[in-house]
């Protein structure tokens, strides 16, 4: 049987048309007949067009089904993304171009397969894809498809510089600084900054500091305090609490108390296991904690004054007493929340941190002074430290807005190496500007005002670095 | 750098066919315009979108602002909501997602949930056994929107201390709620307390708290 027969038979049988034996002979002459022949050539030729048309149908849909992700790209910046069919298992397209690339300052280059250029506009945009496939009648028109492109706004730019209102309650400056020499040969460097943050709305430095020197007893004191980002009027929270700080002391170290208290230091300092030490140590803490407490009562008695709520002056707060005395130099420290106290050795090889940070599991999460719970017996220990050197540095207290970017995470801060890069990068790294530690250095505030302004993706914080220096 | 995760659990069962997902995937998009042009944001936001009807999709990983496209997004013409298996993954996600702080690792800030339904949970046992599991994770925020007649408040009364009430799923009303969506994440990256949470903007008069 010839294949014009073969086909008229499947086709009797998918239509249930009975045929049997007997009927073979006029079966036979049908289909030799030409016009038979002839239909049964067009019917071929009709279903490898359709197989045809059905191939290049579902490659079309393959395309426009295909998801295309092509990178975000950030206005003003150069920009490529390679967009490779073969990747894309999208082999069979023939012909492919990109449509509206060019109005976006980009270009698709067909023999690298790459997107690139610098587009200059943020925008969420569209691009069309145009393309043919493989088998498609080069007469047809081009397939289109759409794909997301977003070029987003380069942040730097977005950043405003909104002035605080300055009439305000509890206003203050968006910029804080000192430089003062103690005594001695020891000098105070502070700048407290604004972070972009809150100059991006318009908002106040959150952070504050404060320092003394008190010539009838010799003390000096550093206080910094970080104001909570949440509580609206922390601002005045960390300034009352640094202010208090240095009030606090100024009665204090010329009370009697304090007056007996430097005997014993010596057995401190010079024998540190001995019974004396121990009580020395104990002394000291007990007066820590008395100050704490006193300076906290001070606060909360402000803000009922002031009949407000104590939650909404939410801050931490740091603090570090030292006075030289029988040859060394003493510090006693308080700290609540997630600013760093620090002290380094003369010759930068150690690093001596005097608070243990409260640093919750979630980011920004910290305690802070304004909190009952900080005087818990338990939470005392990392809170208090009194420490004797014969000869040190820097002390150097510091915001997160300072060591986040610089230390990334908390165990570096007990790291030297860290230390040695950060004092390198503060002192001018690869002519960077930064900080010359002289006391006869007339711009040393505006050259740490001007290091703190350094970039740091994601870390927008307030920033305030207090130190103190020995020259030679 | 810190980042701050936020998670969008959204309603894409068969009641949101048609106006109302159309309006949906508008107010997103403007959303996340908005969001792109605060430079905040695009330094630290971090975005996940997961879709409930009778299936859950996780059709946005957790996603860095700056890398982020909006896809479409879909629901069938009818079918159940599956709020409680909504959670169920949310709660593995962003358990694996969410980085701590240690010692050695930066913490993320505190993560943000919005929940946005029509209806109520067709699995309302699995909606409730997941219940404490999702408030344990220490959201910053968890803030449950009920849209249109048929969405229950009280029953996400159980899950969030949180919930707003929007009367229609028209676009101009889904924008609105959107709008104070973006500003309490601009809210998000903010020191804290331990264990406080994190403080809303007043919202919108189209958008009703529920107390």
């Amino acid at each position: 049987m010839n294949e014009t027969g073969t086909y008229v038979l499947k086709l009797l049988e998918a239509h249930r048309i009975p045929f049997d034996e007997t009927q073979k002979e006029g079966f036979d002459a049908f289909a030799q007949r030409p016009d038979i022949a002839e239909a049964y050539q067009q019917i071929r030729k009709l279903q490898e067009e359709m197989i045809e048309k059905w191939r290049i149908s579902e490659r079309i849909d393959q395309v426009l089904q295909k998801q295309i992700y092509i990178p975000n790209a950030t206005a003003g910046k150069p920009y490529s993304a390679a967009l490779s069919l073969h990747q894309l298992d999208l082999d069979f397209i023939t012909h492919f171009e990109i449509e509206g690339l060019a109005d976006l300052g980009l270009h698709y280059d067909a023999t690298s397969e790459t997107i690139s250029g610098t587009p200059q506009q943020a925008g969420d945009a569209h691009i069309t894809i145009r393309f043919k496939v493989d088998l498609e009648p080069s007469e047809t028109p081009l397939n289109e498809k759409k794909v997301a492109f977003v070029v987003n706004p380069d942040p730097k730019n977005l950043w405003k510089n909104l002035p605080s209102k300055q009439e305000d309650l509890y206003a203050k400056k968006d910029e804080d600084q000192a430089f003062a020499h103690l005594v001695d040969r020891l000098y105070f460097l502070g700048v407290s900054k604004r972070g972009r943050a809150h100059a991006n709305v318009g908002s106040f430095r959150d952070d504050d500091f404060a320092f003394a020197h008190y010539p009838a007893t010799g003390w000096n004191v550093v206080a910094v305090a970080d104001g909570a980002g949440s509580a609206k009027y922390s601002r005045k929270g960390a300034q009352f609490a640094c202010q208090s700080v240095v009030q606090y002391f100024e009665d204090a170290l010329e009370s009697l108390e304090f007056a007996g208290f430097e005997n014993d230091a010596q057995a401190f300092i010079h024998e540190p296991e001995s019974k004396s030490a121990a009580t020395f140590q104990q002394f000291a803490q007990n007066q820590l904690l008395k100050a704490a407490q006193e300076i906290q009562s001070r606060l909360f008695a402000f803000i009922a004054e002031q009949e407000q709520e104590v939650k909404d002056f939410h801050t931490t707060l740091i603090f570090v007493l030292f006075k030289k005395m029988h040859g060394h130099y003493l510090f006693l420290s308080f700290g609540v929340g997630d600013c760093p106290i620090a002290v380094l050795n003369e010759d930068l090889s150690r690093v001596f941190m005097l608070n243990k940070l409260d640093v919750g599991e979630y980011g920004g999460g910290t305690r802070f002074f304004t909190m009952p719970e900080i005087f818990e017996p338990e939470q005392i220990p990392g809170r208090i430290s009194v420490l004797a050197l014969r000869s040190f540095s820097y002390l150097v207290l510091q915001t997160d807005g300072i060591y986040d970017p610089k230390f990334e995470v908390e165990a570096n801060l007990e790291k030297i190496v860290h230390w040695q890069s950060f004092m390198a990068d503060l002192k001018g790294l690869n002519d960077e500007p930064g900080v010359d530690f002289s006391h006869n250095n007339q711009d040393i505030v505006a050259q740490l005002s001007a290091w703190m302004d350094f970039w740091s993706v994601g870390n927008h914080d307030d920033r305030t670095l207090a130190i103190v220096f020995q020259v030679t | 750098m810190r980042r701050l995760p936020v998670y969008f659990l959204l309603d894409t069962s068969g009641s949101m066919y048609g106006e109302p997902i159309e309006a949906l995937n508008n107010a997103l998009s403007g959303m996340f315009n908005t969001l792109r042009s605060d430079p905040q944001a695009l330094d630290s936001l971090w975005v996940s979108i997961i879709t409930f009807d009778r299936e859950v999709k996780e059709i946005v990983p957790l996603t860095e602002l700056v890398n982020f496209q909006l896809p479409a997004i879909v629901c069938p013409q009818s079918g159940p909501t599956h709020t409680g298996l909504g959670l169920e993954m949310l709660h593995q996600k962003v358990k694996q997602d969410v980085r701590k702080g240690t010692e050695s690792q930066k913490g993320d800030w505190k993560p943000l949930l919005f929940l946005f339904t029509d209806g109520k949970p067709s699995d309302i046992q699995l909606y409730r056994e997941m219940i404490p599991k999702i408030k344990n994770l220490g959201f910053g925020a968890i803030v449950a929107c009920a849209a249109g007649h048929l969405a229950d408040d009280s029953i996400l009364k159980e899950l969030s201390t949180t919930v707003v009430h929007l009367d229609t799923c028209d676009s101009s009303t889904l924008k609105s709620f959107f709008r104070w969506v973006s500003d309490t994440i601009e809210q998000g990256n903010k020191s804290q307390g331990t264990g406080e949470s994190v403080e809303l903007p007043p919202p919108p008069e189209e958008v009703i708290m529920v107390i």
